[in-house]
């Protein structure tokens, strides 16, 4: 998984604190929601400074591109439904906004992953005291994805060792759509056996953090 | 002159009933007596986990204060859901699957959060984490992901975060499931270095041979027998009637 894998790399960026590379990202975002869309120099700019950004931390034309053809079509989908129910020029105009301001944050936000480690991520937020139960949500998610993307795999093998090639479209569909509610219902009974786990371990609801010394 | 001193665990008469109707204990007396190694073995779904999981009070909600309806004693005391905050600060629970019970971001956050719960000083926790780091063997990797590590160092990660909570009693299910020779090894001798009274459900019975000297065996949520390891586990009647076998070591020529 894409998430500390890199940020462990040792660039410019990864060297600075947390706060400084979250702050940069949030003002990237902001600057781009907050730049008129008139103004598209200024949005060319802003993409090519998380460009060059994405380049020191080491992030290959290649990934990124593989990883836009990911985002934008959804984004271009997503963009068009506005000219399909107005008329107006004004959609037009809305639907380049969206796309600009969507890349420009898209970039910033993988940008971040490249250069923020999700530990330090955590850390930064306890520091600016960010609710502790946002921050032991996003811990659990965090550790729970590798959990559930291993269930995934385990149980595509088990598919691929008993499906004895392709069948149809429709008998494929079925048996992804059965795969996904498995997948909800073992998540629901880890969450039961977390929960029993945190209790024998004296948990009574509260969120409590300790800040170690690094 | 006679142990005054009190059990360990003391069931009388625990009786569960899951909500499907099936009866997962039945009237289980016994008492483990503090310090003893105790395992519990029995066929798949004879009530171990089941039996396991009222030591620490998870299963169900323990009645609130009455002792007349308890079941399960702890030091003399009645597991009560008002005293579940001390049964749990004296019973460390291992759970089956590591990554049940591994749900920090980072291996020291995990080992932590016991001695959090238990209200100690910063310092203090900080030196609980070090030292049960430091008991399973896993201090280089305090600050690695639990999803980097092997099964066995989960387990021992697993370990690690309960004996920094210093419980009197350790509570262990299905201790050496998935783990390879030297991981069970490396567990077994951790076990043994442990102060405690000790209670292990498992299937491995060679475990059961080098770590524990008295075996419960458990069937259809009812205590079929229970003595000595190793007269209960070279009884080949019991053994065979119960869905075990005499292991390889006890095996008479």
């Amino acid at each position: 998984m894409v998430v500390d894998s890199r940020s462990s790399k040792q660039s410019l960026f990864q060297r600075m604190p947390g706060s400084i590379k979250l702050l940069m990202a949030l003002a990237m975002i902001l600057a781009a929601g907050l730049i008129p869309l008139e103004n598209w120099p200024a949005h060319g700019l802003l993409i090519g400074i998380i460009y060059i950004g994405l380049s020191i931390a080491g992030v290959t034309t290649g990934y990124l591109l593989r990883r836009l053809a990911l985002f934008l079509p959804l984004l271009l989908v997503f963009g068009l439904s506005a000219p399909a129910v107005r008329s107006d020029g004004a959609a037009w105009s809305w639907t380049i906004s969206l796309w600009l301001r969507c890349t420009v944050s898209f970039l910033a936000g993988l940008w971040l992953i490249h250069v923020l480690p999700f530990r330090e991520l955590l850390i930064t937020l306890r520091r600016w005291r960010c609710p502790a139960v946002l921050i032991a949500m996003l811990g659990f998610m965090y550790r729970y994805t590798f959990i559930l993307w291993d269930e995934l795999h385990r149980l595509q093998n088990a598919r691929a060792a008993r499906d004895f090639g392709s069948g149809p479209w429709w008998r494929t569909w079925s048996t992804n759509s059965q795969m996904i509610g498995l997948l909800l219902l073992r998540a629901m009974e880890r969450a039961e056996r977390t929960h029993r786990a945190m209790l024998a371990r004296g948990w009574d609801g509260s969120i409590r953090f300790l800040e170690f010394d690094e | 002159m006679a142990n005054t001193e009190p059990a360990a665990i003391e069931l009388r008469r625990l009786t569960f009933q899951y909500p499907n109707g099936r009866i997962a204990l039945d009237e289980i007396t016994c008492s483990i007596p503090t310090g003893e190694r105790i395992a519990v073995v029995g066929p798949s779904g004879a009530g171990k986990s089941t039996l396991l999981m009222h030591l620490n009070g998870l299963l169900p909600a323990p009645p609130i204060t009455s002792d007349d309806k308890t079941q399960v004693f702890v030091h003399d005391r009645g597991v009560t859901r008002q005293r579940l905050r001390d049964i749990r600060r004296q019973v460390g629970f291992l759970f089956q699957d590591p990554d049940d019970q591994l749900f920090c971001p980072t291996v020291r956050d995990d080992v932590a959060f016991g001695p959090l719960n238990l209200g100690l000083s910063r310092e203090e926790v900080m030196s609980r984490v070090e030292a049960g780091l430091a008991a399973v063997g896993m201090a280089d990797c305090s600050t690695r992901n639990p999803s980097e590590l092997s099964t066995g160092e989960r387990k021992r990660v697993c370990l690690a975060g309960i004996l920094a909570c210093q419980p009197a009693i350790l509570v262990l299910d299905e201790p050496t499931s998935n783990l390879d020779p030297r991981a069970r090894r490396q567990l077994l001798e951790i076990l043994r270095a442990f102060q405690g009274t000790l209670v292990v459900a498992t299937h491995d019975l060679d475990f059961v041979i080098d770590l524990c000297t008295r075996v419960l065996v458990l069937e259809s949520g009812k205590v079929q027998a229970d003595g000595a390891t190793e007269g209960i586990l070279s009884d080949p009647l019991i053994m065979d009637r119960y869905g075990l076998e005499v292991p390889w070591r006890l095996r008479k020529p």
